[in-house]
């Protein structure tokens, strides 16, 4: 039997170049993306070098190395871009057995950004870490190991993640990955904010139950030899080999289950469905009569019913109330961490038409003039807003409470609005303007080849809305600085909230335009996957 | 090509259409004239350019070049003539899947501004009609292909169209489907609607429709009455090999290992 290792190699890269030839903007951000992440990775390696011989330095590789295997771990579930490797379904018809099938995705696995900025900052950790000739022979091996390990743990959740999204029953429990994370994240956050406060000697107890979690525990192998406790040393790297033999393993088994057992598609023919949909009228009859109420009652659907759409309003919701509450319960958040709801929600408003995959063309077939385009996205901005006002808002006042700073509620709140409005705004026009597509099948959140293209999209949007929120911002700080701003400083709600609507109806109303004369070309980019 | 039609009873008239992706040329300058309130065959190989056609010709594709009118009215200047008159049923596009039968019957009616009552009204009998009365409340996620296919024609005939584009509406339908759908759509033409439909299926072509347009690796090769298309071959099919020039291909020949027990 010929290796399929090079083979499989070789399609990931064409698929990569594949991707990238379809547009040159696609190319640009792809391009984009690269530079700034292989040039955050260099100073990172630089930086981390440049600490050799600090004394806690470490526990800060070991950490690192950890936080890096977090990201992998969370990247599939969380991320919209991270792997855009092979996806395994695909290849279910071919004759292939699973050890060479998985050394061959392993292998697909390493080719990318996303490897070589891990190798970067795992070079710079363990060459921190290393003093003698010892060392930099465990050095390699580690890094090794490590980089395995990283790529083997992200192709074990996807694995565990796609069985999961493709049962009914799983997906709901795939919605609760979602608030995992956002709770890990949240406890990654405090733990930063304690370092700030305590210096990096708060570190050493962490480092010293991760230097035995691998792939940590590669790292912590590496300073082990440089202090000269080989045997140490020793079962630290055999912890990451079993590690990465176990990783393996797991990921082979779900790889079996998935590509021999029946796909979601078969599952739901199954289930009983005949109820649904009855009761429905009911949100019709609440909604605007005319296009605006019948968008406005199918993106709500949505959101209840498509399990991505689902899962990401989920997170938002859990990640906005988490942030802002979590750290009122520690009673060091500032109020304004209530702008958080806001922030999280109006993400929801980004590719719009990319949410509805290649069935957008139903919608394309009714827009015909910008006045169309404007009454669906108003339409969908709007069903948003059902939710998000009153989420945003009891958001607001719950925080409040908690930190009783009753005083302080109108300008958090205005702030929240303008923001929220900000979000809707650069939503709709980034909709227009960088649709790409998000995958149905898999776990995947944007099609091979477009993920810089929906990180340009999101980031750059949230960037836009942030200082399209500056005159406001600027308002809040100069009324609470000045010396008789606090009397005024209920006026940020309403000016908050006109501001807000504002900029929303201008964001809709540039964006329609650009949606009209773009229908085909939308529609091309969100019918990949 | 022969021109038997009068400029104001053509439904669809292109003109040198073309479109490329990279390298591919995917349609080569077509020119085509389809005449209204009939029922039109559009039939070529695989890859011969027809989604891509039809896709251009309903505005859901710009084309690189060329000009295509419908009823008269162009396709890219004046969409909104345009798209109120035409139905379509594109081929390798979604549904709104996580909407019932019903649900998406509502959603496209109303989408394209028909009072409400009526969509309601028209749904009840589409559903009854194409035999999906019974599943309605069922999500389009769970329907099967050719119960997608109905659903997605009832759809395109919501709001009555003067012309329906339909891409491979046969193709994946077990025959009682097949026959459901075929009764609507000649129900439809004898109203003096037109259908534009492609297929690669020639027996199919040859027993539905009065008006054939040949297309190959992006171009027309024939285009007229069935009768004129087929000529002096029995079948479609004969006529058909002939012009794409697949005829005198043994298929066979090379594979002389194939067949006769294991290598």
């Amino acid at each position: 039997m010929t290796n399929v290792t090079p083979t499989v190699v070789r399609l990931k890269l064409s698929l990569l170049r594949n991707g990238l030839r379809q547009s040159g903007g696609r190319r640009a951000a792809f391009v984009a993306s690269a530079v700034i992440a292989l040039l955050f990775a260099a100073s990172q390696l630089l930086g981390l070098i440049a600490l050799r011989g600090h004394a806690h330095i470490d526990a800060v590789a070991v950490i690192g190395t950890a936080v890096l295997a977090l990201g992998w771990a969370v990247m599939p579930l969380f991320f919209p871009s991270g792997d855009e490797t092979l996806d395994p379904t695909r290849l279910v018809m071919l004759p292939l057995r699973p050890r060479p099938l998985v050394r061959a995705l392993l292998a697909a696995s390493l080719v990318g950004i996303g490897p070589l900025f891990t190798l970067l900052l795992l070079l710079g950790c363990v060459l921190s870490v290393a003093h003698d000739a010892a060392a930099y022979v465990t050095a390699a091996v580690a890094v090794v190991l490590a980089l395995l390990v990283c790529v083997a743990l992200a192709r074990a959740v996807a694995a565990a993640n796609v069985r999961l999204l493709t049962s009914r029953k799983g997906r709901d429990l795939a919605v609760l990955s979602g608030l995992v994370i956002a709770i890990g994240a949240q406890l990654v956050n405090f733990g930063a904010q304690r370092l700030g406060a305590a210096g990096l000697g708060q570190l050493a107890p962490v480092a010293d139950v991760l230097r035995w979690l691998p792939p940590a525990s590669a790292v912590g192998a590496v300073h082990s030899v440089s202090e000269g406790s080989y045997g140490m040393a020793t079962a630290q790297l055999l912890l990451t080999a079993g590690a990465l033999v176990l990783l393996v393993a797991v990921w082979a088994r779900s790889l079996t289950q998935l590509m021999t057992s029946p796909d979601g598609s078969t599952l739901q023919a199954a289930e009983p469905s005949g109820v649904r949909g009855r009761s429905s009228t009911g949100l019709g009859r609440l909604l605007p009569a005319g296009r605006t109420g019948t968008v406005m009652e199918r993106s709500l659907r949505y959101v209840w019913r498509d399990p991505k759409t689902k899962a990401a309003w989920v997170t938002s919701l859990a990640i906005g109330l988490i942030v802002p509450v979590f750290n009122a319960i520690r009673g060091t958040g500032s109020l304004y961490f209530a702008c958080f709801a806001s922030g999280m929600l109006g993400i929801q408003m980004y590719n719009q038409f990319g949410q509805d995959t290649s069935a957008f063309w139903t919608v394309a077939m009714t827009i015909s003039s910008a006045r169309d385009a404007y009454v669906e996205l108003r339409g969908r901005a709007l069903a948003l807003l059902v939710i998000t006002l009153p989420y945003a808002t009891l958001v607001t006042v719950l925080t409040t409470a908690m930190l009783g700073d009753w005083p302080r509620l109108p300008d958090v709140l205005g702030l929240s609005f303008a923001l929220l409005g900000a979000m809707l705004a650069t939503g709709a026009w980034t909709s227009a303007r960088f649709p790409y597509s998000i995958p149905q099948e898999g776990y995947k959140n944007v099609a091979p080849g477009q993920a810089g293209l929906a990180w340009i999209a999101i980031f750059g949007g949230m960037v836009a809305a942030a200082l399209l929120c500056a005159p406001v911002i600027a308002l809040t700080i100069w009324l609470n600085v000045s010396a008789n701003g606090d009397a005024w400083t209920w006026l940020l709600f309403p000016v908050g909230a006109a501001y807000g609507a504002t900029i929303t109806y201008l964001g809709l109303r540039m964006a329609a335009p650009r949606t009209a004369a773009h229908v085909p070309e939308i529609l091309t980019a969100v019918s990949k996957g | 090509m022969t021109e038997l039609v009068g400029v104001d009873t053509a439904a669809v008239r292109v003109r040198g259409l073309w479109k490329r992706f990279g390298q591919q040329v995917a349609v080569a300058g077509i020119d085509l004239e389809l005449p209204a309130g009939k029922f039109i065959g559009l039939v070529g190989p695989n890859g011969a350019g027809k989604t891509t056609t039809l896709s251009m010709v309903t505005g859901l594709l710009r084309p690189d070049q060329g000009s295509v009118e419908v009823v008269g009215h162009d396709v890219w200047r004046d969409p909104v003539a345009v798209k109120a008159r035409i139905g379509v049923l594109p081929e390798g596009l979604r549904l709104f899947e996580r909407l019932s039968g019903r649900e998406l019957l509502a959603y496209s009616g109303r989408l394209r501004g028909l009072p409400g009552a009526e969509v309601d009204k028209r749904a009840t009998q589409l559903l009854e009609v194409l035999d999906l009365a019974g599943a309605q409340h069922k999500l389009v996620v769970d329907y099967s292909t050719g119960m997608r296919k109905k659903i997605g024609l009832a759809a395109a005939l919501l709001h009555n169209p003067e012309v329906l584009f339909l891409d491979e509406p046969f193709e994946g339908v077990d025959p009682v489907s097949a026959q459901t759908i075929r009764g609507v759509l000649e129900r439809f033409t004898a109203s003096g609607a037109t259908v534009v439909f492609s297929s690669h299926v020639m027996e199919l072509v040859e027993s539905l429709c009065d008006w054939v347009a040949v297309l190959a690796a992006g171009r027309i090769r024939a285009t007229g009455p069935l009768a004129e298309v087929r000529g002096t071959h029995t079948t479609l099919q004969g006529a058909f090999l002939e012009l794409v020039g697949a005829q005198g291909r043994d298929a066979g020949a090379d594979l002389d290992w194939l067949g006769g027990g294991a290598r």
